[in-house]
């Protein structure tokens, strides 16, 4: 007879045998699902990482153009210019000498061929586009020259162009990419009438297809028009333009793809910020291209210029200086600004002025003239130090516009001042009204003379002050007229130029300065 | 090397919904089985895998709604308009006359194409100050429309890009439309110039990158071609066809990534091509500004133009035929290409029917022999090109926005239907062929309003060879 408990043991045994088996599935399917799980997890960090590996904008190279001596625009040159212009009156003469020798502007500063050839007043298309073909040939050039076979010009992605004042058809984008023979499924942007901060707008677009593609090449070209844009008028306002606008230009090679960046990138984007002040319509008039009541094309700078620069900049810094500061800084800042606001003493022991030198090494300021350079560097509270690149790069090359910031750049890396880890803020202003800011953090020592090859040894040099201070102080003589008319006639019966404004300065008026 | 890295397609591919299967059946398994753990590990696995794969797909970029211009009846110009205009013209002598006389016997325009007032007056006032009051007039028209039809503010515009091709003073035409909606100060601006009548899609294209990097953006594009200052008051008639044939007109755009705005959006983006052949000498100067020997400017057209743009087109269509044509399409393409090559050089190639691919075509209307070409070149039959004829009858050749009258014509004829595939091709100096693909999305009927609202009732028109009117 089979016992109950012979009866239980197979039964036993069968159910341990399903127990056991059931376990052990349990366990390679939570074993697989684990691995299922880690595999997923991978496969999204991954692609984090690889997005944010690839959304990095990296300076690769950049040349500034150094225009030929035979376009240097002197003080004495830029008087026999505004002389050749009959509309202009003793006053309005007066007005524009000031300017100039006040300008900050040295004797080396580059014009467009046509107005040194004393066509001004008739530019031709062709001597505008042949002002653009000389600043973008050679500097073009060199950046491919520089960047050598690993970057030839079939590897751009990206090209974009900004010069405002000029936009023929086909545009200067297609001209670059038909001397070139770049690719024909490039992306290609040309951009017009954004003003002096055009550079930034470039750069700006040139970041964001770089978030939406990878291992891209890109190369941003800025320059400005001067030949089609001088003013033969007599309206103040428009004359201004004459007097600071130079002639300059850059190509820079930027680039996403991380591994080239990191072996041959000089600096790498670390923020950008851009504000557009069009809502305010003073702001937006304060500097435009209009024409005079006689149809006269100029460039109109108002008086409400400073204020809408000021409070463009303000807005500008409100957003930037958060993201760029550090947050000790920032603590100060936020703590120093309710002291004041609590306290009802006079003093106050914290500055609740933000010091942007925490996060910011180098400075390269828009050289949109000395007002602008000194105002930011007091908004700023910068020394004259900090200031230097910016004051020099105004002297020696003037008011280049979109590509000024580059110029001011070039100078502090030919000073040999731009050492890996350095913080690098440009700031550039523009018409509309514009204010935009980036900064850059360095990647490697920067020690390339660039445009400044030639002449950084005598920067600084002992005094800013125009050569023709002393000499202009005629003007102010009540019989200045006379000597104007005098000038003049000389000047337009083409016997000698240039010995009419050596003439010896009545003794009172030899040491005063010109206001 | 552009686009999603070859890792990161593979990822999408194959590794991405592998992963998605695996953790489907572990979470099914883990149900029937009710084991927690394993419930949790799929779940949060089928999570991964789904965020990885939304995380690598592009981004959505529909079109919300456009509006083109409808200008004013006073700036109409009839052709006996224009030929008494041309005839007082005193920098017109009487062989200039008669050639454009000629062009528009054979252009293809009707009577009520417009020019700006400017060109009205005698002689034409070719000012800056003209040209910023015909962009003030044209794209706040254009915008006023498209924020109604919208239902859009201007505070809530993230990026706006203008793109107007002769005319750029700065400030520029997209910093005027920043001052007069009173934009936001951190609104993104962008103002493309001397980019042809094909820069509209590259204004398109420029919103799209934006529109991948950003979410939940709004993105105006506007197009138009401001025509005051640029008169041609010359004798060279390669200079004189801009004159017959362009005309006013402007378009604005509102695009969006997001999943859901406050109108239906209509269209979505679904590729744009941008082919550039200016490395290509005959190419670069077929359309060029110059001077005449009496310094006046123009833009000159050379008899090139036709073969240049046949060349752009079909290194466009070789880009984009892989991307929207159907698979025996692209075999029988395959096919001719091989057998060509190894068979015989004198095997006739294959030109895809793209009429398979697409429902709707809008031609850029740059004139009657470039449709002609089109229409030969890629096989269409008259149907297909009457949106673009009909543009340029009603409203000439309005350079970069014509695309957009186009696609309106379609839309008040009551063609459109949801899942209907558009190509809008553009050309333009440079030389450039640009092709963007979009698909409709919603059903949509005839508006009511815009600029085919008085007319439409009319088209088609027969547009003869040559009317004379000597």
């Amino acid at each position: 007879m089979v016992s109950k408990h012979d009866k239980a043991k197979p039964l036993t045994k069968s159910l341990l045998a399903c127990f056991s088996a059931a376990s052990s599935a349990m366990e390679f399917l939570a074993l697989l699902s684990t691995l299922v799980f880690l595999h997923a997890l991978l496969v999204l960090l991954w692609n984090l990482l690889d997005r944010w590996r690839h959304s990095g904008c990296y300076l690769l190279d950049y040349v500034c153009l150094k225009p030929t001596d035979d376009r240097q625009l002197p003080t004495d040159l830029c008087g026999e210019i505004i002389a050749r212009n009959d509309c202009l009156g003793l006053s309005e003469y007066k007005f524009l000498l000031k300017v100039i020798v006040g300008s900050g502007l040295g004797e080396a500063t580059y014009g467009p061929r046509n107005i040194i050839e004393g066509r001004e007043a008739s530019p031709s298309l062709a001597d505008s586009i042949s002002e653009m073909e000389e600043s973008f040939n050679p500097v073009l050039d060199e950046v491919f020259r520089r960047a050598g076979p690993d970057i030839p010009p079939s590897a751009v992605d990206i090209l974009v162009v900004n010069v405002s004042m000029f936009s023929p058809a086909p545009s200067l984008a297609a001209r670059i990419i038909n001397r070139y023979r770049l690719r024909e499924d490039i992306l290609v942007y040309n951009l017009s009438g954004m003003g002096c901060s055009a550079s930034l707008i470039s750069i700006d677009l040139i970041r964001n297809m770089f978030k939406a593609h990878k291992k891209m090449i890109a190369l941003m070209v800025t320059s400005e028009s001067i030949a089609p844009n001088w003013y033969n008028g007599n309206r103040r306002s428009m004359m201004l333009g004459n007097c600071l606008f130079r002639s300059g230009g850059c190509a820079a090679l930027l680039t996403n793809d991380p591994g080239l960046g990191q072996r041959r990138g000089k600096m790498q984007l670390s923020r950008l910020v851009r504000t557009h002040l069009g809502r305010s319509n003073d702001a937006h008039t304060c500097a435009c291209q209009k024409e005079d009541d006689e149809g006269r094309h100029g460039f109109h700078l108002s008086r409400e210029l400073p204020t809408a620069a000021a409070q463009a900049f303000f807005e500008n810094l409100r957003e930037l200086a958060p993201r760029i500061l550090p947050m000790a800084e920032i603590c100060r800042y936020l703590f120093a600004s309710i002291w004041k606001k609590k306290s009802s003493a006079k003093q106050d022991p914290f500055s609740s002025s933000v010091d942007m030198k925490t996060g910011v090494d180098h400075f390269c300021l828009h050289t949109g003239g000395k007002a602008v350079i000194e105002g930011v560097g007091r908004s700023l509270g910068l020394d004259e130090k900090a200031l230097e690149p910016s004051r020099m790069t105004l002297h020696r090359f003037g008011n280049t516009s979109a590509s000024s910031v580059w110029y001011v750049l070039g100078y502090m890396e030919a000073k040999k001042k731009l050492r890996r880890g350095h913080r690098v803020l440009m700031l550039t202003f523009g018409s509309g009204f514009k204010c935009n800011s980036c900064l850059w953090v360095v990647l490697r020592d920067m020690e390339d003379p660039g445009a400044w090859e030639h002449c950084i040894k005598a920067y600084p040099p002992e005094t800013l002050a125009n050569p023709f201070m002393e000499k202009y102080g005629w003007i102010n003589d009540p019989n200045a007229e006379l000597l104007v008319q005098s000038v003049k006639e000389s000047i337009t019966s083409r016997c000698c130029c240039l010995s009419c404004f050596h003439l010896p300065p009545p003794i009172a008026y030899a040491a005063a300065p010109v206001p | 090397m552009r686009g999603v890295s070859d890792a990161g397609r593979l990822a999408r591919n194959i590794l991405i919904p592998a992963a998605i299967a695996a953790a489907a059946y572990l979470l099914l398994s883990s149900v029937l089985i009710n084991q927690t753990l394993l419930l949790l590990l799929s779940t949060s696995a089928a999570a991964c895998c789904g965020a990885a794969f939304l995380l690598s797909r592009p981004r959505p970029v529909y079109l919300v709604d456009y509006a083109c211009l409808r200008p004013l009846q006073t700036c109409r110009v009839p052709f006996a308009t224009y030929m008494e205009h041309a005839r007082m013209c005193e920098f017109f002598d009487e062989k200039s006359v008669e050639f454009q006389m000629r062009i528009l016997e054979r252009s293809g325009l009707g009577e009520e194409t417009c020019l700006p007032p400017a060109n009205h007056y005698l002689p034409p006032q070719k000012t800056m100050e003209g040209g910023r009051w015909e962009a003030e007039m044209v794209v706040f028209s254009v915008v006023d429309e498209v924020l109604a039809r919208t239902k859009m503010e201007a505070k809530n515009v993230d990026a706006v890009v203008v793109n107007c091709s002769l005319f750029a003073p700065t400030p520029s035409m997209v910093d005027m439309v920043v001052n007069r909606y009173k934009m936001r100060s951190n609104v993104r601006a962008y103002n493309l110039s001397g980019m042809g009548c094909s820069a509209g899609i590259i204004a398109v294209d420029l919103a799209r990158q934006l529109l991948q990097v950003h979410s939940n953006w709004y993105v105006l594009v506007i197009s138009t071609e401001i025509l005051t200052p640029n008169y041609y008051a010359g004798r060279s008639r390669s200079m004189l066809l801009p004159n017959c044939l362009f005309r006013m007109g402007a378009a604005a755009s509102l695009l969006s990534n997001r999943s859901s705005t406050v109108v239906p959006p209509k269209y979505r983006l679904l590729h744009v091509v941008r082919t550039h052949c200016g490395a290509h000498d005959p190419s670069f100067l077929c359309v060029t500004q110059a001077e005449d020997p009496a310094g006046q400017i123009g833009i000159s057209l050379s008899k090139d133009l036709m073969s240049v743009a046949g060349d752009a087109l079909r290194s466009n269509i070789t880009t984009i035929g892989p991307l929207v044509l159907p698979a025996s399409e692209q075999l029988r393409f395959l096919f001719a290409l091989l057998a060509r090559r190894a068979i015989s050089s004198s095997w006739p190639p294959y030109l895809p029917d793209f009429r398979k691919a697409f429902d709707h075509f809008c031609i850029h209307a740059g004139g009657r022999a470039v449709i002609d070409e089109l229409q030969r070149s890629l096989r269409l039959k008259p149907g297909d090109v009457e949106a673009s004829r009909m543009t340029l009858h009603r409203f000439g050749n309005t350079s970069s926005s014509s695309l957009w009258y186009e696609l309106s014509y379609i839309e008040a004829k009551g063609r459109m239907k949801k899942g209907d595939r558009v190509w809008m091709i553009g050309f333009g100096s440079g030389f450039k062929c640009n092709s963007a693909v979009w698909r409709c999305v919603r059903d949509v009927g005839f508006p009511g309003d815009g600029p085919w609202a008085e007319c439409v009732h009319r088209y088609p028109v027969h547009v003869p060879e040559i009317v004379s009117f000597a």
